[in-house]
């Protein structure tokens, strides 16, 4: 079976690729379907959803165009959400690599460095990071980054303990390959499945926090992000529920599309486990 | 013998971690633009140098960091934390006094979540085929998927504003003069909603994670052994698959601790909770560095009771684990 | 255009008057503290909650109408010699500490030399022109300037010269006194507990000195960091009056809407918050004064007031809000004009050259504010990139001068001398303060009509000096006039005789009572 037919099998994980295509379409499609800045004053204050023509979801609190938020808003969490993975695997791949390869003492110092991050509460970190940076699109992102990395790091870790003594491994040492080419040549493709499947599921953590973030007034004031949405209209989410729903609808069909299709990468990485599990 | 020598180990081991962090912390929060006497000033609307000069001298600002540094270190190793800049009392009284608040709220959200959890875990795992399952499965995502911040408001629109069932904040009803049981009963209404929407989250990962141990240990031999024997389906559920699948969610749960104090900020925050993470981010925002230093201080002393906790849990669970580390 | 709110308050203000009921004793408040004070010690700490909570506890000497005139309170009467120089006042003789020690001029002599010289910023304004402070008697207290000082008798308002007991801090390191935790006054409220994070519960002074007063038997302040949740604690009954800054704007109409809802703008005249934009004279297209200029004439500050401040406050003319003594009324106005800004911008050559901008970081009101100013600016050309802070960046980029623009609010103290004339003179240009001239505008002619201005007697003389200044400032838009603020206290209508003072917020409970 290939890999998208083991996919596939996966009902959800379907359904979380379509969900998350479609975000994507929005992320592409919104500078061409709202090319004025959706941070434009262009109608009156608190205009409900469906009710005036060129503004399906409403106005916000100073008659910005919600729908042209929601789109260009989907572009920044994506955003956020995939470089703040990358920096956060930048830093924990090769930590765990290092330390899973080399053991040891070298191990020892590496995991207890990561224990110590694990320790301080990660929201709170999170946020004394932005505040010291202060709040933009870079500090948000080296922040989750910072909170996000230590389980990449035990997982590859875990993996490059199990696979370091495996044959071929120990084939290469022989024919005298440097431990670095053997790192990054032999082992570390080998764990690159479960990397996947954690990144996945990473991204969709990110967007969560840069959403909580926000929510205290840490966003980034000069881009529109669902989470800036929801944080501006938290104050009026009694007399206007569409401005923080329809973001927060979002937020969470991105997260639950993040999830699922992490869920099948899994079952399409790992064929035993999957056909195991159902 | 060896559960005293364990313990005995793992503080050691967790003094020096707080020790690590006292230092990171330190230099973290210096490194925050402003300070704490500008900012005090500021509040006052009205400001000149001298008042400036006296709030630095006052909060020991004017010495060089290495100085304030030792100054603190020091104090901390005799359980003193100095005083807060702003409410100028000292730092261990207000912690203290707020400490208790969260820990009921954690607690309760973490014994919640993870009964809970446990719970719909083994029961999707039951159903793993039927649409009853699914359904678990699917209610689980969708809290997973779900910002905290945003069921905490909605939670607060529906059951205090709409409802009426539930009061929307704070932690007992001020100027009721309630005691003994009357006032527990009022604490525990009080408690309701924060800590169910700060459970639900952690709720959710444990639900999948039961399932999907609970699957994996279904397949272990020892099961299909007792199946063998003709044992009930439900005894070895319960018994034997349960038991097995157990372990890895309780480690899972000692490394979530962290995770439940920082979500408490924003619970604590919504729900006007008086606890330490509403402390928290009052006391970075006014560059509080006393007391922010203490309460990452005492916030990372209780991940570490937690993870040993569940470390102690975890053995107990499993006898097979002695000193295999 | 004014909206339906706007119309109802200035309604309620003419209809209150109207109406004098025997007023009925009892009953205990529940109000809300945003954000939880420091501390009570007034004269010590004079943050606004702190000024809000213990105003109740201390007095002043006099207190002040609506229309900023002074009355009695701690003093009975007072008078000025010919010369402008030499104050007199007579005290109550029947007035008690909370503690039961009769308050002497002993007490106002350290307040004011002692106590206050050393701890209290806004105090020293005033003392700097005072000579010397002695009581001549037991309830007599005479103050000598050195020159006449045209705000003096403006200044004894409870939360600027509060008196505090000479017996309990004489001699005592002020700030350590044990007695700071347990608040001693002459007020109509006695501090009887503080729950941290939770409430602070003031009760009736029943030594009161004032007949029939207080009518409330207690004051609970109530700790609710969530706007949100401040809002249902109102809606579902649990406090009866949401003092100003403690709902967020947009939540005000919905919650003025409720049955048996009040609401009113006065007890804000001492303070009168003016919202103004910091524009760094020294560098930058900011230097330009047609930079400035053009800013005026981009910004919607109509819109602002209406759909982000519900339409409360005003627009000002220039420099001098409309509740400053001695404003000029025959400016030439900067009305919303984005065509006279393109010029301006075209005349001086402006390149698109970014300028930062700062908002104030007070909450959501402030942030959408600065969204709106910067889409304003964006529209004639101005390329603007907003840059966020929270209080301690803020206060660190505006006193090392690194900004474009940047929002604030002072407030006005009642008089130019005091609440106006530090945002533009020249010596009042320090690094290290985001509460002085943070612009750095350097015009002599400026500097002497404010000194001039400050000891002119009498009033007549400072008038004219004042108006030729305003005139000087409309053409050079040191910085931005933005909105004098309209802050609302939010009540039910069953509370009675809430604000009775030109700083009523901070003292108004003390006339209250329930009509219920």
């Amino acid at each position: 079976m290939n890999f998208f037919a083991r996919f596939a099998q996966n009902r959800g994980a379907l359904v979380g690729l379509i969900i998350l295509l479609a975000i994507i379409l929005m992320a592409i499609l919104a500078p061409l379907l709202f090319p004025e800045s959706p941070w434009r004053m262009v109608q009156r204050p608190f205009l409900p959803p469906l009710e005036t023509e060129g503004f399906p979801l409403g106005t916000d609190t100073m008659g910005r165009n919600v729908a042209a938020g929601l789109m260009h808003g989907a572009w920044v969490s994506l955003l956020i959400g995939l470089v703040s993975t990358t920096v956060a695997l930048a830093i924990g791949v090769p930590l765990g690599a290092i330390a899973g390869y080399y053991g040891g003492l070298v191990d020892d110092a590496l995991m207890r460095f990561t224990e110590f991050f694990q320790t301080i509460p990660n929201f709170a970190l999170a946020i004394v990071l932005v505040a010291i940076m202060q709040p933009s699109i870079t500090s948000i992102v080296l922040a989750i980054a910072i909170v996000s990395w230590p389980p990449v790091a035990r997982l590859v870790r875990a993996e490059f303990m199990s696979l370091r003594h495996r044959e071929y491994v120990e084939a290469a040492r022989l024919v005298g390959q440097t431990n670095a080419t053997i790192i990054l040549r032999q082992i570390l493709p080998n764990t690159l499945s479960p990397i996947i499947v954690l990144a996945s599921l990473m991204v969709a953590t990110a967007i969560l926090l840069e959403s909580a973030l926000s929510f205290l007034g840490l966003g980034d004031p000069n881009v529109m992000s669902w989470g800036y949405m929801i944080g501006a209209a938290r104050t009026v989410i009694r007399q206007a529920w569409w401005l923080s729903f329809f973001p927060g609808v979002a937020i969470l069909l991105t997260v639950l599309a993040l999830n699922l299709v992490g869920e099948g990468l899994d079952d399409a990485l790992n064929p035993k486990l999957a056909r195991e599990r159902s | 013998m060896l559960y005293a020598r364990l313990i005995v180990s793992r503080l050691f081991k967790a003094v020096i971690v707080l020790f690590m962090i006292i230092i990171f912390n330190f230099f973290l929060i210096q490194m925050a633009p402003g300070d704490p006497a500008a900012i005090l000033a500021g509040e006052a609307g009205a400001t000149d140098a001298e008042f400036l000069r006296q709030l630095t001298e006052r909060f020991g600002l004017d010495q060089p960091l290495h100085v304030q540094l030792w100054r603190y270190v020091s104090g901390v190793a005799m359980l003193d934390f100095g005083f807060s800049y702003r409410q100028q009392v000292p730092v261990l009284d207000l912690i203290l006094a707020r400490l208790p608040a969260t820990l009921l709220l954690t607690g309760t959200a973490f014994v919640l979540s993870l009964v809970l959890g446990i719970v719909a875990g083994s029961l999707a795992a039951a159903r793993v085929k039927k649409p009853s399952g699914s359904l678990i499965m699917a209610l689980a995502l969708v809290f997973y998927a779900t910002p905290l911040f945003w069921v905490a408001l909605m939670a607060v629109v529906l059951f205090s504003v709409y409802l009426d069932w539930l009061p929307a904040y704070g932690m007992y009803t001020v100027g009721a003069g309630l005691e003994g049981f009357a006032f527990a009963l009022d604490v525990g209404k009080h408690l309701i909603l924060p800590a169910t929407t700060l459970a639900l989250f952690f709720m959710a990962i444990y639900t999948r994670m039961t399932r999907a141990s609970m699957l994996e240990a279904a397949q272990q031999d020892f099961v299909k052994t007792a199946r063998a024997k003709g044992l009930k389906n439900s005894v070895i559920q319960r018994r034997h698959i349960l038991r097995n699948a157990l372990l890895p969610i309780i480690t899972l749960a000692g490394l979530q601790a962290g995770q439940m104090v920082g979500g408490a900020i924003l619970t604590e925050t919504v729900f006007a909770w008086p606890g330490i993470g509403r402390l928290m981010f009052e006391a970075l925002q006014q560059r509080d560095y006393n007391l922010l230093l203490g309460i990452f201080f005492f916030s990372a002393a209780l991940v570490i009771v937690f993870n040993i906790i569940t470390d102690l849990v975890y053995r107990l669970a499993d006898p097979r684990i002695k000193e295999a580390s | 255009m004014k909206t339906p709110l706007a119309i109802a308050i200035a309604a309620a203000f003419t209809a209150s008057s109207a109406f004098a009921e025997e007023p009925k004793a009892g009953g205990t408040i529940d109000t809300i503290i945003q954000p939880e004070p420091p501390g009570l010690v007034l004269g010590m700490i004079q943050n606004a909650p702190t000024r809000t909570v213990a105003g109740n506890i201390y007095e002043g000497l006099l207190r002040y109408t609506t229309d900023l005139e002074p009355q009695p309170q701690l003093a009975e009467s007072w008078e000025v010699s010919d010369d402008g120089r030499t104050w007199t006042f007579h005290l109550r003789e029947d007035v008690t500490w909370h503690d039961g020690e009769p308050f002497t001029a002993e007490d106002v002599v350290f307040s004011a030399d002692v106590f206050h010289r050393e701890l209290n910023p806004s105090a020293r304004a005033v003392l700097q022109h005072v000579e010397a402070i002695e009581a001549t008697d037991d309830h007599t207290v005479v103050f000598t300037l050195e020159k006449p000082f045209g705000p003096f008798l403006i200044s004894f308002e409870a939360g600027t010269f509060t008196m505090v007991p000479k017996h309990i801090y004489e001699g005592t390191e002020f700030r350590d006194n044990e007695a700071n935790n347990h608040p001693i006054g002459t007020g109509p409220f006695k501090f009887d507990n503080w729950d941290r994070g939770t409430v602070i519960q003031l009760v009736k002074n029943e030594d009161y000195y004032e007949e029939d007063l207080p009518y409330l038997d207690g004051i609970n302040w109530h700790i609710i960091p969530d706007g949100a949740s401040r809002a249902v604690a109102y809606e579902n009954g649990t406090v009866d009056v949401l003092p100003y800054g403690t709902v967020e704007n947009f939540d005000i109409p919905r919650l003025t809407e409720l049955d048996n809802t009040c609401v009113t703008e006065q007890g804000h005249e001492y303070f009168s918050p003016f919202a103004m934009l910091w524009m760094n004279n020294r560098e930058g297209p900011t230097a330009d004064k047609r930079f400035r200029q053009a800013v005026m004439y981009a910004m919607d500050r109509e819109f602002a007031r209406d759909v982000l401040w519900n339409g409360l406050g005003q627009v000002p003319l220039g420099a001098f809000g409309s509740n400053a003594r001695f404003q000029n009324d025959d400016l030439e106005p900067y009305d919303h004009d984005p065509d006279r800004a393109r010029e301006l911008l075209d005349e001086m050559g402006y390149d698109g050259e970014e300028v930062r901008l700062l908002p104030l970081p007070y909450g959501e009101t402030w942030t959408r504010w600065a969204e709106a100013v910067q889409q304003n600016l964006k529209e004639v050309g101005i390329n603007v990139r907003t840059e966020a802070t929270d209080v301690g960046g803020w206060n660190q980029r505006l006193g090392d001068w690194d900004y474009d623009l940047a929002f604030t609010y002072l407030y006005q103290y009642g008089d130019p001398a005091l609440g106006i004339s530090r945002t533009y003179l020249s010596s009042n240009i320090e690094k290290g303060s985001p509460w002085n001239n943070v612009e750095g505008y350097e015009n002599e002619r400026v500097d002497e009509l404010f000194d001039q201005a400050a000891t002119a007697f009498p009033d007549e003389e400072r008038e004219a000096l004042y108006h030729e200044v305003q005139e000087i400032l409309q053409e050079d838009v040191p910085v931005g006039w933005l909105l004098e603020l309209g802050f609302p206290t939010i009540y039910r209508c069953d509370v009675k005789n809430l604000v009775t003072s030109g700083v009523g917020v901070n003292d108004g409970f003390k006339d209250a009572w329930l009509d219920r």
